[in-house]
């Protein structure tokens, strides 16, 4: 990755292909997430609180692997799901600086970038492209997001209703993992909380997490299928 | 059982603040809520020793009981990581003398002991081989790279490696305070205590407080530190002195600043000199710097030519403070109504940072076994009073093992210490036990024991003593030779895992630990 300030002079010729955008997730196992999409993302995948490894302050993300550097939603050309976190929806764009020094920069080394893309960045009139509007929308969402995640993420260790999943998984092949570093939603933790949780939304949001982790087994089957799909590859005559 | 209607215990005071008066506070308030009223009176003015500046693992418990985070701890108490101490000189006395008493057990211990597989190998390699404290636990070579137990994704108090801290008792005293008032309604009076009265059964009625008059309480907590105003005046129990075995009676001790970035040590170095041992504690601000020594072998001036020659050109901008040491300890600790807690219950020189640790024993106890009647009083009071002699007795034999291994004879320091009628006759004959067999915990079978075996192995071994190996002690030699193969390898992990001391406590001043 190679990240410049997006720029008229340099950058009005660019077209974007944003299906090949997220190839740059394909061996990302965690994405993160802000407040405001956990409900809609956990609609596909497990939501999990993972530890920043700077920081160590828990963040809210996406499970889409069972072991770091997997993916096992990337189909080779693109994140295969139904609904996609901001994260994933903004690259190959990225916010630089902080505060009133904030600017949007690109990944000049993305394979998004192509000549031959359906997204322009600027039109032909010279104004910006409803894509790269929406472009700039979500990375509004992410700047606008970070306060009120942590609030969330707070008000989660406030009420005691985090802790640790270890993930225990054996497949088809016999072959076993075991994922630690998660935090998840506990429920009982959450059933006797819910009444110290003044805000519904915010209790929805945590209720949402709490029922995203059956997605593990998706998961699961998703790690199964690519263990046949290798195993084929590998007999002879299949 | 007499007729009398008991009396309930419904107050405690203790008397005199410091680590000793607030840990105990905090204990007994966080244990009791608002079923008892603790009361803690000090004369504010008077002040605190405020030396004993390393602890045990086992503080991190303890802060967790009290209610506070670590990350808030840490930051006010200007603390450290410990993972051990590491002593120099103490052997042979030449400048490559050391070795390491570290936190975490020796691989495999206590179900696999690879002492007797150490000792046979150094029979075969001439005493050329590895240390034991490096051969056998991984926590030596974190310590020697300057690394720190555990990362800032560590929880608040869990670590990667077991680890103690070094702080400024002086904050850890003002941290407690205002967290013994503030959130566990420990009422603080700031008072000088001129007098007590007494019941007829010789019990304290209550202390008297120059400007607030009688302080009633159910039982009293003595924390006057040397002055054992309430258990040593008051109720006249003897104190008895132990300086026949160790012979430290005098502390010389400086604070060095440190610049911003320089390396944190996460150990404790305790270097031997002439005429008894030098401690440096790194914390992120200071270094704490003091020479222990014994003042029937050298003078004061000489003491502080050996801190300086230590120190180096810094030592002429800083004022030496000299602590008297009584070695020793109170007949009884707790007696009718008064139980001493901290130095009023006595003291030794701080080989292995046992005052704080005592303190957080004694509190602990009191907390969990505060009778509900003082009629239940005496039981517990003979209970605890076995229990912390016992102790007591442990930690003079352990920190006399340091001495009484030692090669050096450069003075009569050394020497006397070598004396056999300066040795206690358990640590004698157990010495003569170790020659055939290493410690194990058939050595150690009180549940009120101080130092576990592994720490007798580590300092035996390190002070060049050896145990002759028996074939039947060396039967598992393979799961041996794959736990010294796992030590290595946890050594070359965490090598490439760990931040520095210096790096993580730096990022803790701005992050804070997670709480799981």
């Amino acid at each position: 990755m190679k990240l410049a300030q997006l720029t008229r002079t340099d950058h009005a010729d660019l077209r974007i292909d944003p299906a090949r955008a997220a190839a740059s997730a394909a061996t990302v196992h965690l994405v993160p997430l802000v407040a405001d999409e956990i409900r809609t993302v956990a609609r596909q995948f497990p939501v999990f609180l993972a530890k920043d490894g700077e920081t160590g302050a828990f963040y809210p993300a996406a499970l889409m692997g069972l072991e770091p550097h997997e993916n096992l939603f990337w189909n080779g050309s693109t994140i295969d799901a139904d609904v996609l976190p901001l994260n994933l929806l903004r690259l190959p764009f990225f916010v630089g600086g902080e505060g009133a020094e904030a600017v949007i920069c690109i990944d000049t080394e993305s394979p998004a970038i192509d000549p031959a893309g359906p997204c322009p960045i600027v039109t032909a009139e010279g104004s910006e492209s409803d894509y790269f509007r929406s472009v700039q929308a979500i990375l509004g969402r992410l700047v606008q997001g970070q306060e009120p995640t942590r609030r969330l993420v707070d008000l989660m260790l406030e009420h005691k209703v985090v802790r640790e999943f270890k993930l225990d998984l054996a497949f088809h092949d016999g072959s076993t993992s075991l994922l630690t570093g998660l935090y998840g939603i506990d429920e009982v933790a959450l059933g006797r909380a819910r009444d110290g949780i003044a805000d519904f939304a915010d209790l929805m949001i945590m209720a949402a997490m709490c029922l995203s982790q059956d997605h593990v087994g998706a998961l699961v089957r998703r790690r199964n299928a690519r263990l046949a799909a290798q195993a084929d590859w590998f007999t002879p005559g299949a | 059982m007499s007729g009398t209607s008991p009396r309930a215990i419904r107050s405690v005071c203790i008397v005199g603040g410091g680590s000793a008066g607030w840990l105990t506070a905090g204990l007994i308030a966080a244990r009791h809520g608002r079923d008892l009223a603790v009361t803690l009176v000090e004369s504010v003015s008077r002040g605190t020793i405020g030396v004993g500046e390393g602890t045990w693992p086992t503080m991190r418990n303890t802060l967790r009981k009290i209610g506070l985070a670590e990350t808030d701890f840490m930051r006010a108490c200007h603390a450290s990581f410990k993972q051990g101490a590491k002593f120099a000189r103490w052997r042979t006395g030449a400048a490559d003398d050391f070795y390491y008493h570290p936190l975490v057990l020796p691989e495999g211990f206590p179900d696999l002991d690879l002492a007797p597989y150490w000792n046979s190998a150094e029979q075969g390699s001439g005493n050329g081989g590895p240390s034991f404290s490096d051969a056998v636990c991984f926590q030596e070579y974190l310590c020697e790279q300057g690394l720190a137990p555990k990362l800032m994704t560590s929880p608040d108090y869990a670590g990667i490696a077991n680890y103690a801290y070094h702080l400024d008792a002086v904050k850890l005293g003002e941290l407690l305070a205002a967290h013994c008032t503030g959130k566990l309604g420990v009422n603080h009076i700031d008072d000088e205590i001129v007098g007590v009265s007494r019941r007829d059964d010789g019990d304290i009625a209550a202390v008297i407080g120059r400007d607030s008059g009688a302080i009633a309480a159910d039982l009293f907590v003595d924390c006057t530190g040397f002055s054992s105003r309430l258990l040593g005046e008051a109720l006249d129990v003897p104190f008895i002195d132990r300086s026949d075995v160790l012979f430290i009676d005098r502390a010389l001790a400086v604070q060095l600043p440190v610049e911003e970035d320089s390396p944190i040590a996460s150990h404790t170095i305790s270097t031997a000199q002439k005429h008894g041992w030098i401690w440096d504690i790194g914390l992120p601000t200071r270094r704490g710097i003091g020479y222990v020594y014994s003042s029937r072998h050298a003078g004061a001036d000489r003491a502080e030519e050996e801190l300086a020659a230590y120190v180096g050109p810094g030592f002429a901008k800083l004022n030496p403070r000299e602590i008297p040491i009584r070695s020793g300890h109170r007949a009884q600790f707790w007696k009718n109504n008064v139980v001493a807690v901290g130095l009023a219950a006595g003291f030794l020189e701080p080989l292995e940072a046992s005052a704080l640790v005592l303190i957080e024993l004694s509190a602990d106890y009191i907390a969990t076994s505060m009778p509900a009647t003082r009629q239940a009083m005496d039981f517990v009071a003979r209970r605890f009073n076995s229990m912390t002699r016992y102790r007591w007795d442990r930690i003079i034999e352990f920190l006399k093992l340091h001495y009484v291994l030692s090669e050096r004879s450069d003075t009569a320091f050394w020497r006397d210490n070598r004396d056999p009628a300066t040795i206690p006759q358990d640590l004698q004959d157990q010495l003569e036990l170790w020659r055939d067999t290493p410690p194990g915990e058939h050595d150690f079978a009180s549940a009120h024991e101080m130092f576990p075996a592994a720490s007798y192995q580590y300092v035996l071994y390190g002070m060049g003593f050896r145990t002759r190996p028996r074939a039947g002690q060396l039967a598992q030699r393979d799961m041996a030779d794959d736990a010294f193969a796992r030590t290595a390898a946890m050594k070359r992990k965490l090598g490439q895992m760990m931040p520095t001391n210096r790096a993580l406590l730096d990022k803790l001043a701005q992050h804070r630990f997670p709480p799981l």
